[in-house]
């Protein structure tokens, strides 16, 4: 188990009052205006990340992952609308906070590494530059005391020194990656998102990364919300993980008992769909039928055209909160006994 | 680097080839020969046409006058002109280019610093006055009928408004006592602009490279220091109002010129701007809490500048056509202008010597905007 497990860990549920949390959400909801009407890609999303504690949000793609990451940082698209919800940031509000005034938590308090495939570093200038920039941004320093805390962060992320001066085309995909998350962590943030780091890379690349980024997070104590469609790569990192489904978490919990013992039917599909996690491979037959239209999403339970134990009540009414040992799921027929 | 260079410069090379080719192929096309102005001549002897014929050496194969010519241009020997004789081609040309150098180059700095200027902007600040305005104001030039807008140019700033000559390159009456030629003056001027240019970027570069705090007061002194000492210099000298008298028959052409071609550079910013907008490091960078200038013209337009760059090099060949007609609306007595009355007079030695050296003016100014290109972009830079 891990150092960061927390004896508290068990109460961790929506709206109770947990003892140090670095995020706390609360019922974040955002839409993307499009011509065809609102895309609900966040709706009533609530979740609270403790000091230290790694947090995994798994989900199919297109669930709303990385929508809930971009809000967390209020970077959002010029069509997107945050309609409601608090972003308590050690107990501070980001939610009202204008561009202005979010560009001092941004990176000093919640930093974030990008996709893999994504070009995150700026290709005309010089990767140790471009970590530099993120440090002046925040903390006053010299030139020499930056470039102290660069050498410190290649060596954290186990990356040659003789690579500060370099372009980013100069280095291979997982080299730009370990870059990434030395920059991520240039500012000491409280809170790092990783949404998808290691997606794009090969399966061996994908592997060390993942161990740095937990040894990191570890050593430093920081708490950590790792985004993945990937169930394994959840298991490997994450205490506690919490299952997207539509725009909604649907379940939450220690990572153990999540994935050995799920309550919500959705959670179930998805460990089908991934056998590495649980053993022997299952029927994936069960992933089957479109992910929901977040246009206009399914009345009741959203899950309830794919679900195999839908009944009526399921399809007109919002499910309730059952929690079962360390975790909670939004249903109306739980597995393996749930309680409302 | 060095390989890119080099590849270019070769490229350059033989583009220069296939272009001196071109012009004498072009030339030799024309029906008749040189000689034909003067052997039309019903009182010319028949032994002098031949002698004549002898002379200009059109006797000879096509071939062996190609390869004079070749040589010819490559010695820089092109002959004496027939309009402006006896100065020979070399002379005349080596008095003009730097006047059409001096119209094109700040022209092409103005125009292009203000195109990306504004394009940073409006694509910053879309569906602002400042884009409407900026937009139809620059498609509108961009687009005019090139000699009617000098025109109006000059009525409006020379004849309404009186404010500036005419045209043409100096005033007779300021300069009749002058001590020196103005070519003498012109060729200090430029002396000195390239000077403070050089100081200006030493400056600005040894700032950057030590990351110094007050590199933006330390560029604005010495900006300040260059070009005070420049003004005090020149007011010293005593040609200093001869100076300004240039300086003033400058502004005319170099606004047109800037007015017709800043348009080009502006919208393709734009659209580059909204390209780069999308890339992912721009995120990165709101990400790392950057300030939205900071986003803007460190990571967007630094970025956007590449492809403006490139379509810039390319647009240099049609700005030569801009220069010729804006020389002759303005008598300005450049190469465009020389290229033009050459022409008209038949002065085929000057008009096959403008040709050529506009050629290479292109081509080298190609070879420049490469390098810049190089410089800009570390992915050509290290290669
Ligand atoms: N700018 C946008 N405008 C409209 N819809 C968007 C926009 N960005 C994302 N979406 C939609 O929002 C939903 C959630 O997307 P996203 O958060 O990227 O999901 P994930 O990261 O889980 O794959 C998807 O249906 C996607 O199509
Ligand atoms: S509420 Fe009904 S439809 Fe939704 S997951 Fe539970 S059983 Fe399936
Ligand atoms: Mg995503």
């Amino acid at each position: 188990m891990d150092t960061n497990a927390k004896p508290t860990a068990a109460k961790r549920t929506i709206g109770v009052a947990t003892p140090d949390p670095v995020l706390a959400v609360e019922d974040l909801t955002m839409y993307y205006a499009t011509r065809a009407g609102d895309v609900r890609a966040v709706d009533g999303v609530s979740f609270a990340v403790q000091r230290g504690e790694s947090v995994g949000l798994v989900g199919e793609s297109g669930c709303g992952k990385s929508s809930i990451a971009m809000a967390l940082l209020k970077l959002l698209p010029e069509n997107a609308r945050l309609i409601r919800g608090k972003i308590l940031l050690n107990g501070a509000d980001l939610a009202p906070l204008s561009d202005d005034e979010m560009r001092e938590h941004r990176w000093n308090h919640i930093a974030m590494v990008f996709q893999a495939a994504m070009n995150a570093l700026n290709p005309v200038y010089r990767v140790g530059d471009q970590i530099i920039e993120a440090l002046d941004a925040h903390i006053r320093s010299t030139p020499e005391i930056s470039m102290e805390r660069v050498r410190e962060l290649f060596d954290l992320v186990s990356l040659d020194p003789g690579f500060i001066p370099r372009y980013p085309h100069e280095y291979s995909g997982g080299m730009k990656q370990r870059a990434g998350i030395a920059m991520a962590l240039a500012c000491e943030p409280d809170l790092l998102i990783a949404d998808e780091p290691t997606t794009a890379l090969d399966v061996i690349v994908q592997d060390r990364i993942l161990k740095e980024l937990r040894k990191v997070q570890e050593a430093l104590y920081m708490s950590l919300i790792y985004i993945s469609h990937d169930m394994a790569v959840i298991a490997e990192v994450s205490h506690t993980v919490g299952v997207m489904y539509a725009g909604r978490i649907v379940e939450w919990g220690e990572t153990v008992d999540v994935f050995h013992r799920p309550i919500h039917p959705y959670t179930q599909t998805l460990m089908s769909a991934f056998p590495s996690v649980t053993g022997p491979k299952h029927e994936l037959g069960m992933l089957s039928g479109e992910p929901p239209n977040l246009l206009t999403p399914p009345p009741g339970c959203r899950f309830h055209p794919r679900c195999p134990y839908a009944t009526d009540v399921c399809r007109s009414e919002e499910p309730p909160i059952v929690r079962s040992g360390s975790h909670w799921a939004a249903c109306w027929h739980p597995l393996d006994g749930a309680a409302a | 680097m060095a390989g890119y260079l080099l590849r270019r410069t070769v490229q350059i090379l033989l583009t220069l080839f296939v272009f001196l080719t071109i012009v004498f192929f072009l030339v030799s096309a024309q029906p008749g020969d040189i000689t034909r102005l003067y052997s039309m001549d019903p009182s010319l002897p028949p032994e002098t046409r031949a002698n004549l014929q002898e002379l200009f050496g059109v006797n000879e194969p096509l071939w062996k006058q190609y390869l004079v010519h070749l040589k010819n241009t490559l010695t820089g020997n092109f002959g004496v002109s027939f309009s402006l004789y006896p100065r020979t081609v070399g002379d005349v040309i080596l008095e003009r280019l730097p006047r059409t150098l001096v119209l094109f180059a700040t022209a092409t700095v103005i125009s292009f610093y203000l195109g990306f200027a504004l394009g940073k902007i409006i694509a910053w600040r879309r569906g602002g006055w400042v884009e409407y305005t900026s937009t139809l104001g620059g498609v509108s030039l961009y687009t005019v009928f090139t000699p009617w807008f000098g025109l109006m140019m000059i009525w409006l700033f020379a004849f309404k408004a009186g404010w500036l000559p005419i045209g043409k390159f100096l005033d007779p009456v300021v300069w009749r006592d002058a001590p020196t030629d103005s070519n003498t003056i012109f060729n200090l001027m430029l002396a000195t602009v390239a000077g403070v240019t050089v100081v200006v970027f030493a400056v600005a570069v040894a700032t950057k490279k030590k990351r110094l705090a007050a590199a933006p007061l330390l560029q604005a002194g010495a900006i300040t220091v260059a070009t005070a000492a420049v003004v005090g210099v020149w007011l010293a000298s005593g040609v200093g109002h001869l100076a300004f008298d240039l300086v003033k028959h400058m502004i005319l052409p170099v606004a047109t010129l800037t007015l017709i071609s800043f348009a080009g550079t502006m919208l393709l910013t734009r659209n580059s701007m909204l390209e780069v907008i999308r890339e992912d490091h721009v995120m990165v960078a709101r990400a790392k809490g950057l300030p939205e200038k900071v986003v803007r013209d460190k990571h967007v337009a630094r970025n956007a500048l590449l492809p403006v760059v490139t379509s810039f090099v390319f647009s240099l060949a049609f700005a030569i056509d801009g220069g010729v007609i804006i020389e002759s609306v303005f008598s300005w007595p450049g190469m465009g202008q020389t290229l033009v009355s050459a022409t008209v007079s038949e002065d085929l030695p000057l008009a096959v010597g403008a040709f050529v050296f506009v050629g290479i003016f292109v081509l080298v100014a190609h070879l420049a905007a490469d390098v810049l290109y190089a410089y800009l972009d570390p992915r050509v830079r290290y290669r």
